[in-house]
């Protein structure tokens, strides 16, 4: 059997990293591991999805934190919340999992409209379409007060996901100070995790996950086969933003309020970090990408203490992001297949 | 909505010298810069650092305070830096970058992060408050039908005057002859003795310049921030692509379009009350030209899919 090295340094950095958040804190650190597991679960959840546009099928997508919005604004305006300055809490709403399956498909058709201009365009002007596209959407939220609750979010939409929390959640943390509410949704982003992987295995093995790939290498050879590359292209950025919607509304769950902030595009570069430590193109790639990444970033904070005598979040936040772009750079310089990815396989060319 | 044409022409001019800047970058070296606005921001930056009051309450690094220089004299300084800077980002990161080959989306990503993470440092160590230039306040003026300051008057008129210059000197100079030849083809520039590689430091180096002077004009019509350069960023960028990206001139009447169109919908009766939303407009307007005619009002029609 062959032996494969990249994995597992991989799965052993992964280790490393989580046994550096035990190393590093003496007090408080499965707190701080329960809590940046949650993050990762979300963030790789999303980074799945972006690499189903840029890994699998080669578009340049700097959007995605809008298609993480559409997702959690669908879904949380159609269960019982409580929007605006008022803030009036409404009992009337669907079934969290009713609006979570219109939310996702509404990400997906975001996915589609943003992917219809996006499809005639050389891989820049993409980049380009795509975030502008995000920041429309993030504007206009912040905009439509009356429905969005604009710049004041949106606020009690918790119970309806809280509801569904199994007792055993609650017995396993009575000895930690963990909140069980981030617990479920962290516990949620995992299984969602597992069970989009599967989905995704299945695909990237068949005819149409070849036919995709094919698209990334050489669009006219895919057309003189006989395959309709545009609308695989399309299929792609539906799939992966519907994906990326429901890490959305994990994320809005896990903040237990649903700002315009959140959607940022920092949000979409998070991700796009992600990706590219974990392996542009492998499936398992931003999953591990994620746990060591957020790992670096929830010990930045250290850093920044170095840095500065007593840090304020401003800081704090700032060194974070230098650490971020710095990240991407180095690995788009140094190591751009990332840890898992395929030289190869990486589309980095303008054709 | 005449009351916004003032406020108008002014962003108009500031977007365009900066989309000249960018086109430019982007004709010669087919890089699209993400970066940009971070070399806009240091403009303004480094002019509020020389010209600052010593005893204003503005920290550097937190220790140190500004120098209290003249401020034509520190915003020709900045503009000196920030051609530097440029050109030191493409002897240590681009040119390197090309000699290995590495391709244009792997750039791009770059300049992403390079653009996060000056930005970030511009937060930690220069100023992450909203700050004003040391310049006294102006009373509103009427020039033939607009309002503006007297000082907002001057800028217009300077950033004319230099988009005049960099007309000229892109269209007569030898200078301007090289960076067309090596935009349109590296190659056959470097078999007619062009040096590729000076003209493209050359056109960093010039870029970095326009866009300090961008952020400057900015800063002295708004105010200075750390974001202040992402945050304009998307509005250059939908000027570069209404005039024809890689074209100088079609970005500059471009991105003066932008900068009109922008100021002049909020006056438009449905965006009433959605101030905010006016950065959108010039978005959208942005996405349907990549739609429509993507090679921009100038540009020459090429293969962009």
């Amino acid at each position: 059997m062959n032996i494969n090295y990249k994995f597992i340094t991989t799965l052993v950095l992964t280790v490393f990293s989580i046994y550096l958040v035990f190393a590093l804190n003496t007090e408080g650190s499965e707190r701080i591991l329960l809590n940046l597991l949650t993050f990762a679960g979300i963030y790789g959840l999303s980074a799945i999805g972006l690499n189903v546009h840029f890994g699998w099928t080669g578009l340049l997508n700097f959007g995605h934190a809008s298609f993480m919005g559409v997702g959690a604004y669908v879904t949380i305006l159609l269960i019982p919340h409580a929007a605006g300055r008022e803030g009036e809490f409404s009992t009337n709403g669907l079934p969290l999992i009713i609006a979570l399956i219109v939310g996702v498909i509404a990400a997906a058709l975001f996915g589609l409209l943003l992917g219809l201009p996006a499809i005639r365009l050389r891989g820049d002007y993409l980049a380009i379409v795509t975030i502008a596209a995000a920041e429309i959407f993030r504007l206009l939220v912040r905009d439509l007060e009356s429905i969005t609750g604009g710049v004041y979010g949106i606020i009690s939409f918790s119970d309806s996901l809280q509801n569904y929390r199994p007792d055993f959640i609650d017995n396993l943390l009575t000895n930690f100070e963990f909140s069980p509410a981030q617990a479920w949704v962290g516990t949620l982003a995992w299984i969602l995790i597992f069970v989009v992987l599967l989905l995704l295995k299945r695909l990237n093995n068949s005819p149409w996950g070849r036919a995709l790939r094919a698209v990334r290498e050489d669009e006219d050879a895919v057309r003189a086969m006989g395959k309709n590359a545009v609308w695989l292209k399309l299929q792609s950025f539906m799939l992966g933003a519907g994906i990326a919607g429901l890490s959305g509304v994990l994320l809005a769950f896990n903040y237990g309020s649903l700002q315009t902030t959140t959607f940022v595009p920092l949000l979409t570069f998070y991700v796009w970090a992600i990706m590219i430590l974990g392996g542009v193109g492998s499936l398992m790639g931003p999953v591990f990408g994620s746990i060591i990444f957020w790992v670096i970033i929830s010990e930045t904070d250290r850093f920044a203490v170095l840095l500065f005598e007593n840090a304020n979040g401003q800081q704090i936040a700032g060194v974070r992001f230098v650490l971020v772009g710095l990240l991407i750079m180095f690995l788009m310089i140094f190591r751009p297949s990332g840890l898992l990815g395929k030289k190869e396989e990486l589309l980095l060319n303008v054709k | 909505m005449i009351d916004q044409l003032g406020n108008g022409l002014l962003l108009g001019v500031i977007i365009s010298v900066a989309a000249v800047a960018l086109s430019l970058l982007y004709g010669v070296t087919r890089i699209v810069n993400f970066a940009h606005g971070e070399i806009i921001a240091l403009g303004a930056i480094l002019t509020l650092f020389f010209s600052g009051s010593v005893d204003s309450r503005v920290l550097f690094l937190d220790r140190f305070s500004p120098l209290g220089m003249n401020f034509v004299i520190s915003a020709v300084f900045a503009v000196i830096l920030c051609g530097i800077f440029g050109g030191l980002l493409e002897l240590m990161l681009f040119r390197p970058l090309r000699r290995n080959s590495v391709g244009n989306i792997a750039v791009l990503v770059v300049t992403i992060g390079l653009s996060i993470f000056v930005r970030h440092i511009y937060l930690l160590f220069a100023t992450g408050k909203v700050q004003n230039f040391p310049l006294e306040l102006q009373r509103r003026e009427t020039y033939l039908f607009f309002d503006m300051t007297p000082r907002n008057f001057k800028v217009l008129i300077v950033a004319v005057v230099v988009m005049i210059t960099v007309g000229l000197i892109l269209s007569y100079t030898k200078l301007g002859k090289a960076m067309r030849a090596v935009r349109d083809s590296e190659e056959l520039a470097n078999i007619s003795g062009v040096n590729s590689d000076y003209i493209i430091f050359i056109t960093w180096v010039f870029s970095s310049m326009l866009a300090g002077l961008a952020g400057i004009f900015q800063a002295i019509i708004n105010d200075v921030r750390w974001n202040m350069g992402f945050l304009i960023l998307l509005l250059i960028f939908a000027g570069t692509v209404l005039g024809g990206i890689g074209t100088s001139f079609g970005a500059m009447v471009g991105g003066f379009l932008i900068g009109v169109l922008v100021q002049i919908s909020v006056g438009l009766p449905f965006m009433e009350g959605h101030v905010e939303a006016k950065n959108a407009v010039a978005l959208a307007i942005m996405i349907l030209i990549l739609l429509f005619r993507p090679q921009g009002i100038f540009g020459k029609k090429e293969r962009i899919s």
